[in-house]
This record gives C-alpha cells, structure tokens and sequence, in this order.
C-alpha cells in the first residue's frame, strides 16, 4: 500500500466535523495561550516587562555564564543599589544587557543616574551605551537579578544561534498539535 | 476530490499502541452507528458546544491581552492584563470541571424523535472509558424516556483486541454489534415494565 502518498496520517484531521475541527484549532489556541497568560501573569507578579531572561554573553563571568536563565524583578518601591545586577535596555540594541551597577547617583526627588560594568570586563559600559549617554536612568531598567537557573537557557542560545532549527522544531510541534486529536 | 468522499468508507485505520486513537476511533464509529447506521437519530451537540464556548473566550482574553499590550506597553497595560491573566485561569478552571463533571467522558447526546411525533425526545447519552495502557474499552449507553423521564443505564467492557485487527483496522461490523446489542438490551427493558 502507498502509504504515506494517501497522506494516511491526515485522515483523523479528514473525519472530523466541523465543531471538532474547530476544536482542535482552539486546542493549538489554548496551548499558545496558556504561554502567553503565563508569561503575562509572570510579568504582572514581577513588574518587568521581561520577568525571564537568558544569559547571551560571558562578561558576568564567574557570576552568570552563557546559557544561565534569569529571573527579574522590577518592583518600582525597591531602590537600585551599587553592586546589584540589573538587566537594562539601550536604544538601538535589540538584546538587553545583563551587568552590575558600579556608580549611583542619586537625587532627593528620588530619580537616579547608574553606570554599569561587566564583571568580567576590563572596562565599565559607557561604550556600549548610546551616542552621548553616560548614564542609565530607571526607564531603562528592564529588571534586578532575583535568582538563576543554570544552562537552563543554553536551548534558546541555540535556538537563536540556528534559526532554521528553531522554526523547524515550531513548525513541527505546531503540525503535531494540530492533526493529533487530544 | 474523490478522496475527500471516500473518507467515510475508507477503513479506518489507526496506530494500534495510541491509545486516545483507539478511544477516539471507537466512540466514532459508536456515533456512526447510532446517527447513520440503522438508527438515525439526531446528535444533540449543547455539551460539545459549552466547551467550545468556553474555551473560545478564553482563548479571545490572551488575544485581547496581547494586542493590548502591544498597543500599550507594559507598565500601562497592566491592569489589563491582571484582568485577562485572571480571567484565563478562572475559565480554564471552570473548562476542567465542566469536562471532569458535566461531560464525564459522554461523547454523543442523541435524541429519539416519537414515533407518533407527541412525546417529547427520547435521550440517549453514550460515554466511555479507555484508561492508559488498558485495553478495556467500557462502553456506557443511558436511555432517558421523553415521557416518563425514567433513566437506564447499561455498561459492558470489551477488549479492543475484539474490534481492531493486528494491523490497527477497525471492524466496523464487529463494533456495530457490541454497540446494538447494549443498546437493544435496553430498549427490551422498556417493553418488560
């Protein structure tokens, strides 16, 4: 028998009517947004826009290696002090930077002025920040540091090193979802 | 197109060690005997129907939530997004215990018009149990009187070695007979009283 010519793995997909049809697109529907929800309430219960961050580079080494997953707080009542790791945003960078703040100032109105280095850097990061900053303010703060999960995240490094591989491993997992009923 | 037609006859052929397949396969070819073959009646889709409503809000809040926050960034989304994130929960809480104690594993509500055309339908409930790496396949078949709104039930436990061959075919015939004979057994029960 031509097996897969008659494309026998479809048939399930071909018997159903049109409520389980529907069905299983809200069942591909609910597991995105399950993700999803989580990911929002994450970022509700933390106060940062990205609760959950990999570690893409070696220059908080020893501290964080490549692959180390983060998890981040950004509770605005929480002051930031010299010596923690934040996570920030620089205009004209997709990626946000994972380093420790080195220098603080601070005015009384409570509004601050950081610098930030790597640990494993010989120098602090004003040349990784835009064209004429000095300074990271509190709106560039995507979170602090609260806790890691070692090479947790070394999937995703991948995943963004090989592209290809990426959309292949959705597309499979999204065909799967989708002809396989519950 | 002549593919797509055949799709009713074709055989039905699954992966024999899958076992929702097998679940899945065997309450469909119990909805074909009661809807097509040899009784006609009417599938009355309402539970199906609350699941999918269910779940198709929900699915609408984590939508609404993700373009709102892409319209509005997030620390000014984020009352909407309490809103949403808790909302999801409560209908996928609300989703398992409507599946868990209002479907209970029923796959098809059928309604038996009287043959007179003045009582009210006839109910016929069908559900089922295949439980993981159990070839047991329990097949319960409830009868609801239109009139008198008396309920019977009858349950029987078959291994699915009796319906599938090695190859994973199904015998609709075979399953045809487990499923009238419940069903019949019922049916006499109402002539006795």
């Amino acid at each position: 028998m031509a097996g897969l010519l008659d494309f026998d793995f479809l048939d399930e997909v071909r018997r159903m009517n049109k409520r389980q049809l529907y069905y299983q697109a809200l069942n591909f529907g609910m597991i995105v947004s399950s993700a999803l929800m989580i990911w929002k309430g994450l970022m509700v219960v933390t106060g940062s826009e990205s609760p959950i961050v990999v570690v893409l580079s070696g220059s908080m080494e020893p501290a964080f290696y490549r692959g180390d997953l983060l998890l981040l707080t950004n509770h605005p009542e929480e002051p930031i002090r010299v010596g923690e790791i934040v996570v920030f945003k620089i205009e004209g960078r997709d990626i946000p930077i994972v380093h420790r703040v080195l220098k603080i100032h601070e005015k009384e109105d409570g509004s601050l002025k950081f610098l930030t280095k790597g640990d494993n850097n010989s120098v602090d990061d004003r040349g990784l920040y835009a064209q004429g900053q000095f300074w990271l303010e509190k709106k560039d703060v995507v979170g602090r540091a609260r806790g890691f999960l070692p090479y947790v995240g070394i999937v995703t490094i991948l995943m963004n090193d090989y592209p290809k591989f990426k959309y292949l491993v959705l597309a499979c997992l999204g065909i799967y979802v989708l002809i396989h009923r519950e | 197109m002549s593919n797509n037609e055949s799709i009713e006859d074709k055989p039905v052929k699954i992966d024999k060690w899958d076992g929702t397949a097998l679940k899945n396969s065997l309450d469909d070819a119990a909805k074909k005997v009661m809807l097509e073959k040899g009784y006609k009646m009417k599938e009355c889709s309402r539970l199906m129907d609350g699941r999918l409503v269910i779940c198709t809000i929900a699915v609408g809040f984590a939508m609404f939530a993700l373009v709102w926050d892409y319209l509005k960034p997030f620390p000014q989304s984020k009352p909407v997004l309490i809103v949403c994130v808790l909302s999801y929960f409560i209908l996928m809480g609300i989703l398992t215990l409507y599946t868990t104690y209002k479907e209970m594993g029923i796959f098809l509500v059928a309604l038996e018009k009287d043959k007179a055309g003045v009582d009210p339908d006839d109910i016929w409930t069908l559900s089922s149990v295949l439980k993981k790496y159990d070839d047991m396949y329990t097949l319960q078949i409830s009868f609801q009187d239109g009139k008198t709104k008396k309920t019977q039930t009858i349950e029987k436990q078959r291994s699915v070695a009796n319906f599938f061959d090695e190859e994973g075919i199904l015998h609709f015939e075979k399953f045809e007979q487990f499923v009238k004979q419940i069903k019949e057994s019922l049916n006499t029960d109402k002539k006795n009283k």
